[in-house]
């Protein structure tokens, strides 16, 4: 494949040669579906790179490329391996460097900041979120929709939990890579969805790992999609000094954030200039934890003692994930447990992307982008649905008012039923 | 990931045929395909074969047959059962086709307003086909819409040497009613747009309204309806009150879209597996089987293990096949050995005549098994021995070789069990 002779995963702009301006590209973009204030991937990405060039030092020409949203199932789809999502986030950052950023930008990048920030307060600032005033003054003054969706503040972070319950959080003296597990937790985790950081150490456990949670940032991602390298870096390098340790130590990492994940594998080399050393061994060791889960069953070493969950479950395999290029490793998993019927969505994006769906001025072609999903959802009559990204499951959760929950909260609950039917077969006994 | 019977690689007409009937016929099918593939950019009929001098798609499947070294000699037996079940199973999906083996070809306008020849074409473009005995031709463009451009084709037919053609060729522009999305838009937007009945009552009314009197037949863009194409095409027929048809234009095509929904949708619904996006960079072998492919994924490469493996990757247009500026070509996925001239024999002093490359491939036994490895069935365009852009039999060979290969899998399991 010519990315590869080319070296374009290092410099993905490369790859636009290879472009025959089939528009395949235009063809499968949830963007250009619904709006036509984006004149899709092929315009924005291998036609308008000719005029942009590394040394080329005018204003790129065309501002439609921070439209995108960076799902990258437009990379997916082309028929000439032209990394194009790749290509476009490299013009909107280009943009922001010449012309800067929005505060609003800044602002909802840094999840770290917002946690830090939201968490002490919790029962306010949830309180704040829910409040239709608040959120007007929030879309008023910060440009961040009204209805975009955010989701609420856990009382105690994940990472102060696993600190006050003793959890490991360094390289043991004595490393055990093949029985241990790396978790990257990830803010969504860390400040709002703590929850599913306890059912994957509790999968984890189950499944004869220990579990070490070092200390950890976030993982930049949502820097890179809003253009903000320089700052997307800084966290890169504070993340990369802790797991590359790890990594070179033969641990996995695994991270129940598909988004997380992918900038570990992916963007930190494609989008960031961080190819080798460290940022390599991290890429390497870095693993999806359904990816993980069904590795184990492919060697017979998952514990299969699933109990029976009956119902329909929406299930939307996230762009972030797609791009990993693993399949729906969840669908498999899904598959292990007695009477859960999942059905693949098949369904392109849910239109969040990241913060894409809070701006105010996204806010529409987001829920325009996610509406057939949506209706699918409802669709379905399920109680819950489920999706392994958690803006993903914000945005189908506050479209849909159907509790959306990731892959990892059913099979836990699965194992937690056949625990509680082991223990009252028992009782019986007794 | 749970192990497939059968792995198809590649998704392109035959490839997705394959997969759809060996799925059907209760296996478990994987299709893993580098990305979309040439139903995108296709016109969406079947070109089974229209070499110079056969009058029907069969008479010219028998004259490629007794060509030296044609995929046809090898498949001609399959192409009836192929192209049946092609018509059987897109009609399933609600996309009928019209015209059969036995029907004459007969030329039919271009969106640039060239000719070709063609015998099977989509329920959409049927009114093309039949004899115009005295009707004229409209064709109709829409404003802005920079992929098809009515004026022009019609100045260009006007020039053409059409056989038995309409007695007069006319073209007209049409204002499409605002949406809001007639910016930035190309066939696939206005195929959306056409999908919602209420736009389209009014776009049709344009139509209607800007065509002159008389007996004539109306060719528009190829754009009527992506997911509700056949309400789109009723309507059509009944608010412009003529015969319409459909003129492919260029990628993305929507026709060819409409096709490639339809397989995919059989696909699914059969139980198989589709997965775009999945480059296949390794290979694992043991003597003369390959036991699992892995395709390119972030980090680490993703195994696919099955019993039998479909090469449905496309000739050197399709990416399937490799040339190097050195003049060495290979196959992408198991390296195979392809059958081409040598380099000194690619150049001519004819751009127009067919490339020597262009019959480029891999060779096949009876059972399209290549050399060595008999768990592998090669099909459609990386076969060698076809020039499929002046033969036109690209779709036949894509489907004949399709069937055969899924026959010959399903008795190679059921002699297994």
């Amino acid at each position: 494949m010519i990315v590869h002779d080319a070296g374009a995963r290092d410099f993905p702009p490369y790859s636009t040669d290879a472009c025959v301006k089939c528009n395949v590209c235009t063809t499968v973009c949830p963007v250009a579906r619904v709006t036509d204030a984006f004149p899709g991937p092929k315009y924005v990405g291998p036609q308008a790179q000719r005029f942009r060039g590394p040394s080329v030092s005018r204003t790129p020409p065309d501002r439609t490329v921070d439209l995108c949203s960076g799902c990258g199932i437009c990379t997916r789809a082309c028929p000439h391996g032209v990394l194009i999502a790749e290509t476009n986030s490299r013009a909107r950052a280009a943009i922001v460097d010449r012309r800067g950023s929005s505060i609003r930008n800044r602002i909802i990048s840094d999840t770290d900041l917002m946690i830090r920030a939201g968490a002490p307060l919790a029962p306010l600032a949830n309180i704040a979120l829910r409040n239709r005033m608040a959120r007007w003054i929030g879309e008023k003054v910060l440009g961040v929709h009204r209805r975009g969706p955010l989701a609420t503040f856990a009382r105690q972070t994940f990472g102060s939990w696993w600190k006050r319950s003793g959890g490991a959080t360094t390289l043991p003296a004595a490393p055990d890579p093949s029985r241990s597990i790396v978790y990257f937790h990830g803010c969504a985790v860390n400040g709002f969805e703590p929850d599913l950081g306890r059912d994957a150490v509790e999968i984890l456990e189950r499944n004869g790992f220990t579990v070490i949670v070092p200390q950890q940032e976030c993982c930049g991602l949502p820097f890179i999609s809003n253009g903000l390298y320089a700052k997307a870096r800084q966290k890169a390098a504070r993340n990369l000094a802790t797991l590359a340790e790890f990594a070179r130590a033969g641990y996995r990492i695994v991270g129940t954030s598909t988004s997380c994940t992918h900038a570990f594998k992916a963007e930190y080399r494609e989008m960031l200039d961080l190819g080798e050393g460290d940022a390599a061994a991290v890429a390497d060791a870095t693993w999806d934890i359904c990816e993980l889960l069904l590795d184990l069953h492919d060697r017979g070493e998952l514990d299969t003692g699933f109990a029976p969950i009956v119902g329909p479950l929406p299930y939307h395999p996230p762009c972030q994930l797609k791009s990993h290029g693993i399949g729906t490793p969840a669908m498999d998993l899904f598959a292990l447990v007695p009477g859960l019927r999942a059905v693949d969505s098949d369904h392109d994006c849910c239109g969040a992307a990241g913060t894409y769906g809070l701006k105010v001025e996204r806010w529409q072609i987001a829920q325009d982008v996610g509406e057939p999903l949506f209706a699918k959802v409802r669709a379905s009559g399920a109680a819950r649905a489920a999706c392994d990204s958690e803006t993903c499951r914000w945005q189908i959760e506050s479209s849909t008012g159907v509790p959306t929950v990731h892959p990892i909260t059913i099979l836990a609950e699965s194992y937690r039923r056949a625990d509680a039917q082991k223990t009252e077969r028992w009782r019986r006994i007794v | 990931m749970p192990r497939a019977d059968t792995v198809v690689i590649g998704a392109g007409l035959a490839g997705l045929t394959c997969a759809a009937e060996l799925a059907e016929g209760g296996a478990s099918v994987f299709v893993a395909a580098k990305g979309m593939a040439t139903t995108h950019w296709t016109h969406g009929g079947l070109d089974v074969a229209a070499p110079a001098g056969a009058a029907t798609p069969r008479d010219g499947v028998r004259l490629l047959a007794r060509a030296g070294g044609h995929p046809y000699r090898l498949l001609r037996g399959d192409v009836d059962g192929a192209v049946s079940g092609h018509l059987a199973r897109t009609a399933g999906e609600g996309l009928a086709h019209a015209g059969s083996l036995d029907t004459p070809l007969v030329e039919v306008p271009t969106a640039i307003g060239s000719l070709r020849r063609v015998a099977i074409v989509p329920q959409a473009q049927a009114a093309v086909v039949e004899p115009w005995q005295g009707d004229g031709l409209v064709l109709v463009g829409f404003a802005r819409y920079r992929d098809a451009w009515a004026s022009y084709a019609a100045r260009n037919l006007a020039n053409a040497d059409w056989e038995d053609g309409p007695a007069e060729i006319s073209a007209v522009e049409v204002e499409l009613p605002e949406t809001g999305r007639l910016r930035n838009f190309n066939g696939l937007t206005l195929s959306r747009l056409f999908d919602d009945p209420a736009w389209r009552a009014q776009a049709l009314a344009a139509v209607a309204a800007a065509l002159p009197r008389g007996s004539v037949r109306v060719g528009l863009p190829a754009v009527l309806g992506l997911n509700r194409h056949a309400e789109v095409l009723a309507d059509a027929e009944q608010i412009i009150g003529r015969r319409v048809f459909e003129v492919p234009s260029l990628p993305p095509s929507v026709p060819g879209l409409r096709l490639f929904e339809a397989l995919r949708a059989r696909i699914l619904r059969a139980g198989g597996r589709i997965q775009i996006g999945f480059d296949v960079v390794d290979v694992e072998r043991e003597r003369s089987r390959v036991t699992a492919i892995h395709t390119e994924a972030t980090s680490r490469t993703l195994r696919l293990a099955a019993e039998s493996f479909v090469l449905a990757t496309g000739g050197i247009a399709g990416a399937g096949i490799r040339v190097r500026p050195d003049g060495s070509i290979d196959e992408r996925v198991f390296g195979l050995p392809v059958a081409a001239p040598p380099r000194d024999e690619w150049f001519s002093d004819d751009p127009l005549r067919p490339h020597p490359l262009e019959g480029a491939g891999i060779e096949v036994d009876a059972e399209l098994r290549p050399a060595e490895l008999e768990n592998i069935r090669v099909i459609g365009s990386a076969l060698a021995g076809m020039h499929y852009l002046d033969q036109r039999c690209g779709d036949g060979v894509a489907l004949a070789s399709a069937h055969l290969a899924a026959r010959s899998l399903a008795g190679t399991k059921a002699a297994a069990a």
